[in-house]
This record gives C-alpha cells, structure tokens and sequence, in this order.
C-alpha cells in the first residue's frame, strides 16, 4: 500500500476565523484580530531553589532575563512570560531559528540550557493564539475580562493569567496600541471564538 | 412617528414646560388602545398626559390601582412591556422610556383592567388577611396541588413570561474605576464633578436616560441660574474628561465585598428592537477604589383609609410629572402633607393651573410661613388634619378631611400626599450595614456603610439642594483622595436655602376602607395590627408573615411606615423597633442580563479535541463528557439504532482494529530529581520502582480514603513521568497535585504541568492494532520491541515525533499513540487510511464502556467517590509499605467492613429483558425495602460476547455469592430481572489477548 | 469578593477555588496510624475536625484560574474583610518541620 502521510497541521482556530468584515459593517473596524500561527511553546518550571541560576542561565544562553512579577521579557523574537511562581512560558516566533526542526525545537534548546535548573515541556500544540488590537479592542475584551486593562493599570510587557468568558487565557500587552496577545487552551478554541465574535460584533470586526 | 397633522392637545398636557419635544409626536398602545406620546416621556407621563388612570390590578385583592409615584419605587404601575418574545413582565411604567410602537400591556386582571371578576376578592377580604396562605392553606395538604395553587396561579401572579426565546442579546462586562457615583443628580453630579478634576478614573452612573435627578423634577436655582443649565454645564465637563464614563440607564443595584459593585445597563430597551449587534441589556460589574452612593431620597406615602385609589400620588412624583413631563396628574388636587416640602408640589401645580383645593397638613402646628405660602396659591389650609376617607373606585371623586374641628367632604381627582423622604441607603446595607434611626429627620439613615463607601445629599439624610452639592463635592474629592489622588477644596455653587422641615405620621386616623401600607403586596395597617396581635413582633418576622416589602418593589414606599406603625402598636421608638436590611437588587434584574453571553450552546464552554472535525465527518453523535465533546458512536449508513451502531464498533474492535479519540483523558507531565517519590505518595501503587519506558495502573485515593481517580502513569525518563487521569477529573487531579507540591510537601522537588492539550491521542484496538500501526511508526512495533505496558517516544510519518503506549482498556491488543494536537486530525486520518484494507473503524463511547464492562475494568460508575479500593477489587494495588494520601482513612473499620457492597458481574438471565444502571439488587422473593437492598447496578450493557446483558455492580457481600441468581429491581423503568452474578470479567480473564 | 494574589494582583473571586481550614497540618506517621492507636486519632483530626471561628481564619485558596498558586487568605469569615494573602509554598516552607515540633510538645 501507499505510504502513509500526515497532512499538514492545524492551528487551534484555522477552521473558525473567516478573514474579513464581521458584525457591524460601517467604519473601521473597532477591533482587528489575527491568529498567530506556528509560534513555539514551553512550559519551564525552575527546580527547586534554583530560580534564580534558572534566570542567569536564560540570559546567558538566550539574552532574555525572565521577570519575577508578570511580565513578559523578549529578544529577538523569542519571549519569556511569567506565568506563576518559578513558572514561564517561553515563545518563540513563528520562524525563529531554534524552531527550524519544528516547534519542539524551542522546549529542546531550552532543556538543553537549563539542565538541571528547570523541568521543560513542549507546549507549542496546546493553545490557540491571537493578536488582538483595534480602537475598540479593550471595550471588547471587558465583556469577558475581568481585567483593567486602563494604561495606568496594564502597560506594554506586562502579562496576566486570567479568566475570559469562563475560559482560562494568558495574555499580554505588546504595544501601546494597544496590542494584546492572547493564549486559550486549543480545545476551548471554538468557545473563545464565539465570544469574541459576539463581543465584537458591535464594534465591528476584522479578522486577517 | 407621526407629524402628518396638528396633533390635539393631549387632555392633560400642560400648554408649556417639560423637557419633552413637543415637536414629534410618537404613539404607543395600551391594552390595544393606541396613545400620543413626546419624546422625553415615560410610559407613566404619557398615560397620565391622555388621562389614563388606572394602570393596573393590586396583587391580592385586584383593586383598581393607579401610579403612584414617578421613579424605580412604584409599586402599582406594573405593565407587560413590549410583546411576543420580547414581551417582559412587571416592568414598571414610571421608568419605561416611551419610545414610538411601544407597546404595554396591563397585568393580573381578568378579563379587562376595567371590570375584572377577580376584584372579587376584596369581598372575601377578611379570609385574605395577613398570614393567609399559611393559615388557609395548611390543610388538607391534598387541596394545596389541586385546588389552591392553581386557584391563587390564576388570581394572583403577576405579568406574563415571555413563551419564546428572546430574541435580543444580552452582556456581560466589567468596568474598573477609581471614583464610583451612583446617582446623577446635584449630589452625583457634583461628587463626579469633584473626582474628575483630581484625574481619577470616575464612573457616575445614573438609572435615569437622562442626568440631573430632582433637578430634572423641580423649579431650583444653582449659582443664580437654573438649575438644570447648571446640570448641563456639570455634564458636559464630565464627558469632556477623559478618565470620566458617564453611564445612563445603568442602575447600580447591588454592593458587594471589597469595592465590587453589580449594575444593569439598559442599552436598548428604550427601542423597540436593539440594533443589529447591540445589546438589550448589559451586566456590568464596576470595581472601584471608593464609591460616593448619591442616590437620593424616596417618598413615603401616607396610610390612610382609600390611599391606594387611582389618583392618590406621592406629592414629589405629581411635581415630577408637571415640571419634567408637563403633565397634570390631575384638575383639582388636594395636598395632604406632613412637611414643607410639598410646598414644591402646590406651586408647581398651580402654576400650571391645577386649583389646589386643599392643603391638609398631619402637623399641630405647621410653619407659619408654610400657612402663608399656601393661602397665596388660595387654597385652605388644615392644620392637624387627615384625609378619612377617598370616594371612587377607579378615580377619585371627593376625599373626606377631618381635623379636631370640623369635618368636610372635598371633590377633587387628585391627592398629592408626602409622608417625608426616606434617603435611598438601599446600597450601604446590602453587606449587613443597619440603617440608623434619626429622629430629627424622621428617616433612616445610613449606618456604617461598607468600606470604601461614602454617601452624599438625600441618600445620606441631606435633604435640601444646598446640602445636595456641599457633601457632593466634599465626599467626591475625599474618595479621589483616598484612591490616591490629589484636588483643592472648591466652594460648592450656592443654592438657596429651603426647608425640608417635616414630621412623621405612620398611620391616619382610621375611617372608611381599607389602608394601604404595601401597594404592591396589599398588605394594610389592619394586616400588621394583626401581625403584631398574633405576636410577629420582630419586624422581620412581621414582615414575613404578612409578605410586606416581598414583592418586586421590595418595599420601597412602605418598609418605614410598616416599623412605624409596629412602633405605634408597641408605644415604643422606632429605634427599639428595628428595621430590615436590604439585599441585592436594588430593582430588579433580568435572567437575560444574568446569562449574558452564555446561554443555549454557549451556556459553558465546551472543549473540542483536535479530531473533532474527522469524527464528525465519521457520523459521530457527540455527548459532554464534563465541557468535552465526545463520540458516543459513528453511525454508518443504514443504521438506525445506536445499539446497532456500537454493536457493529465492538465487533470491528473485537475482530479487527478500532480507533477511539481518548485525548480527552487528563494527561499531566510529571518531572524533576522527586518525581518518582511524588508519584508513590500520590498513588496507592509504587511508581518509583517503574522501570523507564514502561507504564502502570495506578488508583488515587482521597485523603479520606476513598478512591478519588485512576489512570496510567507512564515513566518517559529517570526524572520524567508522563501521568493521565479520568476525562472528567483532570482538573481536579491537577489541583490535587499542586496542593500536594506547595503545601503538603514543599520540600519535594518535582514539577507537573498539564498536557492534556498539547497531545492528541487515539487508541488503536484490536487484533489487527499491530499490523497498522507498523504501517504508520517507523519504529520496530513487534511484540518484543513493544511489550504489553510499553511506553515509548515513536516517529510519525514525516518525522512529527509522536508517543506510543501499549496499554488496553478494551482487552484487546491495543495501543494508544499520541501526536502534538496540530496533528491530531491528521494522525486520525492517516490511522483510517492505514488500517482502511484491515477494516478499521472508529469507535465510541458506547463501545468502549461496552467492552471495558466486558473486562471488568471500573469506570464513572464505580468511582462514583463513595467506594474504596477494596470495595473495587483492587486492594492488591495498595501498598502498605509507604505513606499515600488516603492511606491511614482508608483503615477505618467502616472502609473495611465485610458487608460493604464490593464489585461483582452480573449477566441477565433472559437475554431480551434489558437492565440498566441504578437497579437494586434485591433476593429472590425479597420484598423491595431499605431493609432488604443488597446495592445496587453501576453499568450494564449488552455484551454479543456473552450473548445478552451484562454489567457490574456493588453488592453486599457479592463476591461471595458468585454463582447466585438475585433480581435487579428498577422501580424506575418497572423492571425486575434475575441476574445471575459472577465474577467481574465477561471477556478473555487471563488477558490473552491483550498480551499477545 | 476580590482576593489580591501575592503574585498577581487583585481579582475576582471567581479565579479562586475555596479549599478549607490552613490551619491544620498533615501528620507523617502514616506507618503508626492504625485505628485505636493515638496516631490514628489525630489523622481524623486532620481529616476531619474543623474551627468554625466567627472571626479571623486562616484558609487556604487556590489561584486556580490565574498563576495556580496555593495561597493562605487570612480573613474574618463574618465580613469577608482580608487581612493577609501568603503564598502557601512559602508559608509551608516556613513551617517548623514536624519532627521539632512533636519534640517540642
Ligand atoms: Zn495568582
């Protein structure tokens, strides 16, 4: 028989963002959303004690220091978010040279250099990602964020584990934009979708 | 809306004033009578502008009722709003905006608001009284089902629920502030204003659509100009500030702890149908720094005999409807007044050219100037007087006044009564604050309110406007100050000085019918003199049984006059007589708004594995399994039964190969130098003793020795496990593990994440496994290179690393491989086409309980948390050479008792009649009792193996009685079967199969 | 009510889950623990006897929909107010081990 294939993957929202015009259909769009694909993912817990040898060792190896507070620190293309104590979530971008064997790349590049001083676990096939921006995105995000996202109270970098229309998200802000990026567990992608779809609607929305 | 012709004078329309747009005219209908309306209007003033009266039946007696007041408080005019799936009961006229093509509708009279046969009740007033329901209705318990209910159904009630779903959207938000102002008039207006110039993140939000609260209502001045330009002014600096948001029709209707507040936003509702992607309604949750409540002040009506006649009014609601809506409430009124303030009221009125007839004051000795001010509008004045009684039914004719000299009979069709303003402290109370008595104001006011709370103007007891703007301010630049903001002090605009003088008058002197305490729950002045005869002497024990401040008003208007007369009945102060505290909402708050977003499929979330798309294109039923969706079964074309759908998916497993997407299971990656010792402490079982590249069962207890999960743990490295739980409890299991690592035992260093996401995983099962999946690893998959328990990484066509385990639920050879989620579908499909020529098929849920019932494997049903390991059988995987969470409860005698009900198989022994879980057991001959009950079925199904139905269950002392027939009795299904038992295995006992 | 995470900030009640009493503490004599030996009686302490103090408690919640982290929320149960929010890892961390305090007691 023929050799068996695996087509290609799937992202966590490829069959649910349409790209184009949705809700309300006058002026700009008040929020414009885009899946980011092909990021890569790691989960890097520092061994016990060893938090801080873990952040000089990720400098060394990496030139990016992984805040203590809930930040998000990055150099060239590849950023580390605090996403508890002593835990981070590493990403890589679409495209970045540790991910040329594929996204477990990142996780093994990461094993590599913090030997003995973290636990690394592949995560680039666990969630959906979206980059969410638009006049109207935080009035948006309030209808399921329990978050301020005011200026004063939430700046480029900064990074919060949180709660979103009942669905577990991580996000952070990228620009003064402002820019939000937004991680959901791949399988409540489609629940995700739907609310910011609806929430949205009235503002206008863009998918590209 | 109309403008095609001169439109008529509405009959009781003032010629001017009101901030209505005399300019457009729109209709709306009215039990099917249609209306002219102004925008700027309510439902209420536009009723009253064409004269219409009678808005509505009470709820117990069905008396005629009319509006009584012009804000959230009104009791009476209760209309159904709008129609068809939208139509929204109890919704109160006084605060519906007019819109063009509203249409209302009167509630709780039958057949016609004018005649209706209920109003029969009033006759049988006496049995109606207070604690009626408890005591008429006690006994025969019988009659309550078929005769009461339904009797007080049809003759009480209120409006009707919609029957269809509504149409509209409705919101969920949340909005974070520095500076909350509930409330937009002066007070509001002038806290915001206050914070605002700090640079504070300020919310004012107002119930009205529209800002300035009495302002909108009164003829005042501010800084020697209007009072309303002033209002205007104050607003447009508010929208103009950049940290300021402004929500109008957004009621503020609930406080709670630690500055989170809880308001309605009624986006839409003052159009007939929302515009595309908008709201009805949105939720919001405001949490704020320091909140400054200005919420004004409610009016007290005066208990009199015929107080609830269409056409008694609170006096500041008549002054509303004059001076904002242009209205006269009526042509000839009399005032009947305990204070000065409805002085307002009788000038407005006259100025209009409405005769004010009478001004009958409760007071001995009222103000002079009062008196004065009074004769100038040329109406008499009766000191120390009270209205006795009211004549006509749905309209007034004439009121009786009697005071210590005289008594007369006055024709009027209006009373504009005021009994004194109650500050509206609802908020300061809803986290147990208790309202203080003042004498002086004869009010409530606020007691301590909550932390970050602060309450200005009326609300706090601050009556007159000058007040109103001073603790405004005041209170505004305090709360931005406190939220770390920095302002100047600012005089406040300056307003004449006025009296707000009044005293208190609970009840009148008691005359000719019945009067009113609670309008909207029809409970009189008698109803609480017998509440108190009867000896409900708390107030919260009166209110209880006589159902005063229950309805939907929740006793806006009467709960002061309720602890006043209780207080008259007692000789005692209203101090000692307490009051009630309030709770959320304020007013109330639709289902709609509550749900939000998540109604119908979005009701939760619901979690999608990556091979969703391929198992539906499969024909898969999906089921939740917890928030997954899971294939039940595949149905193939010609099938119409499930059973035959999952009899064909066993049969395929059993003799070729089947696929099932298990990715829903909790998988939990487990490392670091204490990762084997976690495990060992977490699992009855030893895991540290696992040799790598080789899984194990292992069974999770509680700490209070009851099972809690099982799983597989397989160990991928010295320092790495790979650990998967239950669908439905690997949320629960990840907590458990945290709580273990942070706080039982910090020491350990290990580290869990979840993974459950990141892989998708599909078992491959049946005889014909191996073959295909030769065809899809690249790796040597023979028997010897993957033993039974093996627990391999594997390469996946195009290099994707994947990971393979050979362990088996179905009792077949059987695998599960695993692929990062992106691959998922395409790992499904690639696993069809290579196992397409060995006749491979998905399988589902049903099959796969089929077949673990089959092998006797326990699932949901068993580990339903009330059995043990040794009630499961599996008492060999429990250790007793380590310390395990459950280990020491899991000794109680009890947990060990030899009656316990333990595992056990049962087959059917007449292979037609079906049996189904939640049967007992029961002996043969045995009558069906408690004491009798052996325990019980936990998962049955039909099985082709052994030819009929089969399951498990737990029964006393089962496995002793192997080879036994007892009944399965389902009162439920009214079934009763014997069932031999036998022992938990239907399917290949010494596990062949699965091994070869 | 809103519970201010030592790592995250303030938020919603909603992002914890509630688990009980932080003031009790899992004995390590496991091995000893047989039903009528004194061990055995303060397992069913620690599994079972509760202060239901109307006042100040220390509890233990989780941030379960935000950093996961285990916390000690002090607060009096009676009108929520919080008085202290510790990270539990840490607190638990700090605790006297059990072998020095059953030789102190
Ligand atoms: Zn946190």
């Amino acid at each position: 028989m023929a050799e068996i294939a695996l087509s290609p993957p799937l992202s966590a929202f490829a069959a649910l963002a349409r790209h184009g015009r949705h809700g309300r259909a006058e002026g700009p769009a008040g929020v414009v959303v885009e899946e980011l694909r092909g990021l890569a993912l790691a989960t890097v817990i520092a061994r016990k004690g060893r938090a801080a040898d873990l952040a000089a060792a990720c400098r060394a190896s990496f030139g990016v220091e992984p805040a203590s507070t809930p930040r998000r620190t990055a150099k060239d293309g590849l950023a580390v978010v605090w996403s508890g104590p002593g835990q981070w979530l590493a990403v890589a971008e679409k495209g970045h040279p540790l991910t040329a064997g594929g996204a477990d790349g990142l996780a093994d590049a990461l094993r590599g250099a913090l030997a003995g001083l973290a636990s690394v676990t592949d995560q680039s096939d666990a969630r959906g990602a979206l980059r969410l921006s638009g006049p109207r995105v935080r009035d948006a995000l309030a209808k399921g964020l329990a978050l301020d996202l005011h200026p004063r109270a939430f700046r480029p970098g900064d990074a919060a584990s949180t709660w979103c229309a009942l669905i577990d998200v991580q996000l952070w802000q990228v620009d003064a934009a402002p820019t939000y990026d937004l991680l959901v567990a791949r399988g409540f992608a489609g629940s995700f979708w739907h609310w910011l779809e609806a929430s949205a609607a009235e503002f206008g929305l863009e998918v590209r | 809306m109309t403008r095609s012709e001169t439109p008529s004078p509405l009959p009781f329309r003032l010629p001017a004033g009101g901030l209505i747009d005399r300019s457009t005219e729109i209709r709306f209908s009215f039990d099917g009578r249609s209306y002219a309306g102004h925008p700027g209007d309510t439902l209420a003033s536009a009723l009253l502008a064409n004269g219409v009266r009678l808005v509505g039946r009470s709820f117990k007696y069905h008396r005629p009722r009319g509006l009584l007041s012009a804000g959230p408080e009104e009791p009476n005019g209760l209309v159904e709003l709008r129609a068809g799936a939208r139509r929204e009961p109890n919704t109160r006229a006084t605060v519906a905006e007019l819109y063009d093509g509203l249409e209302a509708t009167s509630q709780n009279r039958w057949p016609s608001l004018r005649f209706d046969l209920m109003s029969l009740n009033q006759l049988a007033a006496p049995i109606l009284s207070a604690g009626f329901y408890y005591k008429t209705f006690m006994w025969p318990a019988a009659l309550w089902e078929k005769l009461y209910e339904p009797m007080i159904r049809r003759a009480a009630g209120l409006g009707r629920a919609a029957e269809a779903p509504d149409p509209d959207r409705y919101e969920k938000a949340t909005a974070h502030c520095d500076v909350l102002v509930v409330g937009g008039g002066p007070a509001g207006l002038a806290a915001a204003l206050a914070a605002a110039r700090t640079g504070a993140r300020v919310i004012l939000a107002d119930e009205d659509f529209r800002l300035g609260g009495r302002l909108l209502a009164e003829a005042q001045t501010i800084d020697g100009r209007p009072a309303l330009e002033w209002a205007a002014l104050a607003e447009a600096e508010l929208e103009a500030a950049p940290e300021v948001r402004i929500f109008r029709r957004t009621t503020v209707f609930g406080a709670y702890d630690h500055g989170a507040y809880g308001a309605v936003e009624r986006v839409n509702d003052h159009v007939a149908t929302p515009p595309a992607y908008e709201p009805r309604q949105r939720l919001w949750r405001f949490v704020a720094e320091r909140c400054v409540l200005a919420a004004g002040a409610i009016e007290r009506p005066l208990v009199f005999p015929g107080n609830d006649r269409p056409g008694v009014m609170l006096a500041g609601a008549v002054r509303t409807y004059a001076h904002r809506y242009g209205v006269a409430a009526g042509r000839e009124a009399v005032v009947f007044s305990t204070g000065d303030d409805a002085l307002r009221t009788a000038r407005e009125l006259a100025a209009g050219g409405v005769t004010v007839a009478a001004w009958v004051d409760a007071r001995r000795e009222p103000p002079d100037a009062l008196r004065e001010a009074v004769q100038e509008l040329g109406a008499p004045f009766y000191p120390d007087g009270a209205i006795t009684a009211v004549h006509g039914r749905t309209s007034i004719q004439a009121v009786d006044i009697r005071t210590p000299l005289f008594q007369t009979t006055l024709e009027c069709d209006l009373v504009a009564m005021s009994g004194g303003w109650s500050p509206t402290l609802h908020l300061t109370s809803h986290l147990g604050g208790r309202p203080v008595w003042d004498e002086a104001l004869g009010a409530y006011r606020p007691g301590a309110p909550p932390p970050g709370m602060s309450v200005a103007g009326a609300a706090a007891g601050g009556m007159t406007l000058r007040e109103c703007l001073a603790t405004g301010g005041r209170l505004g630049l305090e709360a931005a100050r406190a939220a770390g903001f920095e302002g100047t002090d600012a005089p406040p605009p300056v307003a004449w000085p006025e009296s707000a003088a009044a005293a208190t008058l609970w009840r009148g002197p008691t005359g000719k019918g019945k009067a009113f305490v609670d309008f909207q729950n029809d409970v009189t002045d008698a109803d609480l003199e017998l509440a108190e005869r009867e000896g409900y002497r708390s107030v919260e024990h009166a209110k209880r049984y006589t159902t005063l401040g229950m309805a939907t008003d929740q006793g806006k208007t009467s709960g002061v006059n309720a602890v006043g007369i209780l207080a008259g009945l007692r000789g005692q102060g209203m101090a000692e007589t307490g009051t009630t505290t309030f709770r959320p909402p304020y007013t109330p708050v639709s289902f709609g708004a509550m749900g939000g977003h998540h109604r119908g499929k979005e009701f939760r979330p619901t979690r999608r594995t990556a091979a969703h798309a391929w198992a539906a294109e499969q024909g898969a039923s999906f089921v939740e399994s917890g928030v997954w969706l899971r294939a039940e079964w595949f149905t193939r074309p010609g099938e119409t039964d499930w059973m035959q759908s999952c009899a064909r998916e066993v049969a395929t497993v059993r003799g070729a190969v089947g696929i099932c997407d298990v990715s829903t299971l909790g998988k939990i990656d487990i490392q670091g130098p204490d990762a084997a010792a976690l495990l060992d402490r977490l699992y009855t079982g030893t895991f540290s003793t696992l040799p790598v590249g080789r899984a194990r069962y292992g069974l999770m207890l509680r700490e209070d020795g009851f099972v809690f999960d099982d799983g597989t743990t397989a160990r991928l490295g010295a320092e790495h496990y790979l650990m998967t739980t239950t669908t439905a409890n690997a949320g629960k299991v990840m907590q458990h593990i945290e709580f273990a690592l942070q706080w039982l035992w910090p020491e350990l260093d290990a580290q869990a994440v979840s993974v459950t996401e990141q892989w998708a995983q599909f078992a491959v099962a049946g005889p014909r496994s191996r073959e295909l999946l030769a065809r899809v690893v690249a790796e040597d998959v023979s028997n010897e290179a993957v033993p039974f328990m093996a627990a391999l990484p594997v390469t996946l066509p195009g290099g994707v690393r994947g990971r393979l385990f050979r362990i088996s639920f179905s009792g077949e050879l059987a695998y599960e491989i695993g692929a990062p989620s992106s691959y998922g579908e395409a790992l499904a499909r690639a696993l069809m086409e290579a196992g397409r020529d060995l006749g491979v098929a998905p399988y589902g849920l049903e099959a796969l309980n089929v077949m673990r019932i089959e092998k006797g494997h326990v699932a949901g049903g068993e580990l339903n948390g009330q059995t043990t390991a040794r009630d499961l059988g599996l008492q060999k995987m429990v250790s007793t050479k380590k310390d395990f969470i459950g280990r020491v409860m899991a000794q109680r005698p009890a947990l060990v008792a030899p009656d316990r009900p333990a595992l056990v198989g049962w087959k059917s022994a007449d292979p037609s009649v079906r049996v189904s879980a939640g049967a007992h057991f029961l002996d043969v001959g045995a009558a069906a009792s408690m004491e009798n009950d052996l325990g019980y079925v936990t998962a049955a199904a039909w099985s082709a193996h052994a030819g009929g139905w089969i399951g498990l269950g737990l029964m006393k002392h089962g496995p002793e009685r192997i080879g036994e027939t007892v009944r399965a009795w389902d009162a439920v299904r009214g079934r009763d079967t014997p069932v031999t038992l036998c022992a938990p295995c239907f399917y290949d006992p010494q596990g062949e199969r699965l091994r070869g | 009510m809103r519970i201010t995470c030592p790592h995250c900030g303030e938020r919603g009640n909603e992002e914890f889950a509630y688990l009980g009493d932080a003031t009790v503490r899992r004995p390590d004599d496991a091995g000893a623990a047989r039903p009528g030996a004194p061990e055995f009686e303060r397992w069913m302490d620690y599994v079972y006897l509760r202060d239901n103090p109307a006042g100040r408690h220390r509890e233990l919640w989780q941030h379960v929909h935000g950093c996961r982290a285990w916390l000690v929320v002090t607060r009096d149960i009676s009108t929520h107010a919080i008085f202290s929010v510790e990270d539990a890892r840490a607190a638990a961390l700090a605790r006297p081990s059990l072998v020095a305090r059953d030789a102190a007691s």
